[in-house]
């Protein structure tokens, strides 16, 4: 799909805030109440740290792509790194009930967003997130 | 984001003002470890009261500090969740494994 919303920026941690910012407002202008707007926010943030530490090794100066678009009563987000890629039988969250720091961005994803899409391929990966309005978020407890 | 820390009887409070992620997690995580590995605080007390948004790394860099806390026979508490704040400790499952008070006064006289 064409992204209404296109982002190029550097991998630059700086920067996370105004990424966010952007993709609150554009999800509550695509009718996600405040709530959703939050838990989208901080899934699009958990990729973009994910792309920082785990494709660019924390290289600040690396470009990322971000597309943010509308389809199917929902919300599409595209972010596209050229760093290293990650196997999909690799991109395991941890197990929850042991208590350690680290490993609980992909959980946050996947918790979050309907739809994750991820693919390593020639020179870039993308990966796709998907969220359907109403379709409420559980904070399992 | 500030950070900084004060005494109050015989507890530390790390008062954090602004958003933890990715950039800033760093400086929260040396603080705490600080307090708890370095000066060997009996009570340490983190008021999240100014946190409006934490994000896996701050989750990361509490987790830490709950941990190091048990090692050294110190208390780690948490306090002033906002409601973002505490949604992203209810998704990681973790809110259940912090002790996590309402108030500065509510932690700070806890047994």
């Amino acid at each position: 799909m064409d992204h209404a919303i296109k982002l190029t920026f550097p991998s630059d941690p700086r920067y996370l805030g105004v990424v966010r910012g952007t993709v609150e407002r554009f999800a509550a202008m695509a009718g996600f109440d405040e709530e959703d707007c939050r838990w989208i926010t901080l899934a699009v943030h958990e990729a973009l740290t994910n792309v920082i530490r785990h494709a660019y090794h924390n290289r600040h100066d690396q470009p990322v792509e971000l597309g943010l678009g509308e389809r199917d009563g929902g919300i599409e987000v595209l972010m596209v790194d050229h760093g290293t890629g990650v196997k999909q039988e690799e991109m395991c969250g941890r197990d929850l009930e042991d208590v350690k720091p680290g490993g609980l961005g992909l959980h946050m994803i996947r918790e979050i967003m309907n739809e994750t899409d991820y693919q390593p391929l020639e020179g870039r990966n993308e990966l796709r997130l998907f969220k359907k309005k109403g379709s409420k978020t559980s904070v399992g407890e | 984001m500030n950070i900084a820390t004060r005494q109050s009887g015989n507890s530390t409070v790390v008062d954090v003002q602004g958003d933890i992620d990715l950039y800033n997690s760093p400086e929260v995580r040396k603080i705490i470890l600080e307090e708890l590995k370095e000066k060997k605080v009996p009570r340490l007390v983190v008021n999240l009261t100014g946190v409006r948004y934490i994000d896996s790394s701050g989750v990361a860099s509490l987790v830490e500090g709950l941990k190091v806390s048990r090692t050294m026979s110190s208390r780690f508490m948490l306090y002033g969740l906002s409601p973002a704040a505490r949604e992203v400790l209810e998704l990681s499952r973790l809110i259940r494994v912090f002790e996590v008070y309402g108030t500065e006064q509510e932690a700070l006289q806890a047994k």
